[in-house]
């Protein structure tokens, strides 16, 4: 069963780099073959490539919703995105769209998919670090993700 | 018409924003088109050294990082006055190529093509790239797949990493690609110039063949007689990776080619109260307002202003099409937006032709891939044509080679005028008193913009992963009449 990380993001764009923060961690904390951690800047098409040959996929990201605070938690599956799905976008397709592409065009398709998301507070502003509520999120989203992985992949004694 | 002032707030929710203001008789009085502007690059990048510049800036867009690696590049080997090896440059602009060709590809397939495909006017749940290939096979679909698959692999290999180069030095490239990569990326590049002549073909079937496209394309709604700037190679051939950036004025004359160093004598940036993003305009001409005519120092650059700024293409195929697109759209230069799709397929053809140059040429396996610099660094400025635009890196450092001040024009910021300037022509022209506002009709007025390829606060991706843009339309009394979003939810 092989499993990718993902961590989604831009490292130097304050909170927007949370999802990767989380996958470089959860890759320090890792030791299994059968799972993989890699980042990515990318969206749309690009994500769909990095997916491909995966059993599972979790994605970990920053979000950006109407009423969120900043550093809310959420897990997510990809349905939760079928409201966007049909949207055309200046540069992209969005993820919903993406994976149903993927399943038309018959490509090698992840069973499962899993997004922890964190909602953002600054996106737009260059620094290295995340803005204090959202960097108190990030050992919460490590443990969630280890949970995550662990659950299928029970760690050996 | 009641004015409405914007809240500083607004312009800095990271998405864009279209105002599309009526008169008193449901007519358009004035459209407003704001990008959100990403903060503090420049001191975020001060103290930093030169060298991590191509790695750093390559993060601002998620779109083209491949582009701000290679301009970052070019300005350090002019920082540190150096001359990167004959191989090394071809290493790059091998892979820059292959970056082309992924990106004209996903550009006209998921935004282009939809709008033609299943018409202007079709529901947005269909307009998008499943309803294309519903549409025109599952065939093509994956040809679109595996190119942009193979030629990342292409960018992988020579980069040395997926996504974000990491090869750029100052005077080189870092690594050397062998016999059996070499190999790979010429059958690559070979089944690249097939899509690219494929997509042509797909563009002639359902555009030019279709009366009422083509009337669409040459109309005035989407037309501006604007100056055209793009890089060229010394045949003032098109090149996306070197040369001298050349502008022409709208008759199509030679207005001034000049080299990247001395770009501050010929771009000066003009600032509006309404949005932190700068518009960037042709000095000596002057600014006057966002209108077009030889006059008005707005310029555009665009594959299609690319095109028009040149000669010609270096690539044979590429250059069969360039006449025709010309001989069919009524001789150079070209003032139809619309038209831009197609030279971006145009160019999609000979970015692909230059890979297959560029990797059946004897020294691109060569391992002198590296000029080591020995001169003290003080200033640099490197140019490369990105995708949607020319783009300019100019840094200032100390003596230890530490970023003091650094500058970027980066693609979209070029075309910020005329952008603007398209969505007004296309709302005035559509938005008529009395008539409704339908989605098919907002459709419409992004079409306008949509050739542009434009950037909006393209570095970050946050979910849903798209970059939004929201238009709104507001009647005499400031009163939301309607409100389009995308990837907004």
């Amino acid at each position: 069963m092989k499993t990718l990380v993902l961590g989604l993001g831009n490292p130097i764009l304050s909170d927007d780099g949370a999802g990767i923060r989380v996958a470089q961690e959860v890759g320090e904390k890792l030791n299994d073959p059968q799972v993989t951690v890699a980042e990515t800047s990318e969206a749309g098409l690009r994500l769909l490539d990095s997916i491909v040959g995966y059993d599972e996929v979790i994605i970990i990201d920053a979000v950006q919703t109407e009423k969120g605070q900043a550093g809310q938690i959420y897990r997510m599956g990809p349905e939760d995105f079928s409201l966007t799905k049909h949207f055309s976008s200046p540069h992209q397709i969005n993820l919903a769209t993406a994976l149903e592409l993927g399943k038309v065009l018959d490509l090698a398709m992840p069973q499962k998919i899993t997004i922890f998301a964190v909602e953002a507070k600054d996106i737009t502003s260059f620094s290295e670090k995340c803005t204090p509520a959202v960097e108190q999120a990030i050992p919460e989203l490590v443990k969630m993700v280890l949970q995550e992985l662990n659950a299928k992949h029970p760690p050996e004694v | 018409m009641k004015k409405i002032m914007i809240d500083p707030i607004t312009r800095l929710e990271g998405h864009g924003k279209i105002a599309i203001f009526l008169n008193d008789d449901g007519g358009v009085a004035n459209v407003y088109f704001q990008v959100p502007e990403l903060r503090g690059f420049e001191k975020f990048s001060e103290g930093r050294p030169a060298e991590d510049m191509p790695q750093i800036t390559q993060r601002i867009c998620g779109v083209c990082p491949e582009a701000h690696h290679m301009a970052s590049t070019k300005a350090l080997d002019a920082l540190f006055h150096v001359e990167p090896t004959s191989t090394a440059k071809k290493l790059r602009e091998l892979l820059y190529s292959a970056f082309y060709v992924t990106d004209h590809t996903t550009h006209f397939y998921i935004l282009a093509a939809p709008d033609f495909v299943m018409g202007p006017d079709a529901p947005p749940a269909e307009r998008n790239i499943l309803g294309v290939i519903a549409k025109v096979g599952l065939e093509l679909g994956g040809a679109v797949i595996r190119t942009r698959h193979e030629n990342h692999w292409v960018i992988q290999t020579i980069g040395g990493r997926p996504i974000h180069p990491c090869f750029g030095l100052p005077g080189g490239v870092s690594k050397a690609i062998n016999e059996e990569e070499r190999a790979k990326i010429e059958e690559i590049a070979k089944s690249s110039v097939e899509f690219g002549k494929l997509s042509l073909k797909v563009f002639d079937d359902v555009v030019l063949k279709n009366k009422e496209y083509l009337d669409m394309v040459l109309s005035d709604t989407f037309t501006h007689r604007t100056y055209y700037m793009g890089l060229v190679d010394e045949n003032n051939k098109v090149n996306f990776y070197d040369g001298k950036v050349r502008v022409v004025d709208p008759e199509g004359k030679e207005f001034c080619k000049y080299a990247p160093r001395d770009y501050l004598e010929h771009v000066a940036e003009h600032v509006e109260p309404w949005t932190y993003l700068k518009f960037p305009y042709l000095k000596k001409v002057g600014w006057k307002g966002f209108v077009d005519g030889k006059d008005s120092g707005v310029y555009r650059c665009t594959p299609q202003s690319r095109l028009n700024a040149a000669d010609g293409m270096a690539t044979p195929l590429a250059q069969e099409e360039y006449e025709k697109m010309y001989s069919t759209l009524g001789g150079k230069p070209a003032h139809y937006t619309l038209a831009t799709h197609w030279a971006r397929l145009i160019e999609l053809l000979y970015a692909a032709e230059r890979m297959v140059e560029l990797v059946r040429d004897p020294e691109i396996t060569s391992p002198d891939i590296r000029t080591i610099p020995t001169a003290t660094p003080d200033e640099g400025i490197g140019i490369v044509e990105a995708p949607r635009g020319t783009l300019t890196h100019h840094y200032i450092t100390d003596e230890r080679g530490i970023i003091k001040k650094c500058n970027l024009i980066v693609g979209t910021t070029n075309n910020h005028a005329a952008i603007s300037m398209s969505i007004k022509k296309a709302a005035v022209d559509l938005i008529k008193p009395g008539k409704e506002i339908t989605e098919g009709l907002l459709n419409r007025i992004e079409m306008a913009w949509r050739p542009y390829d434009l950037c909006l606060a393209c570095a970050t991706h946050s979910l849903p992963g798209q970059s939004p843009l929201e238009v709104t339309i507001y009647d005499a009394q400031g009163n939301e009449l309607k409100k389009l979003s995308q990837g907004i939810s």
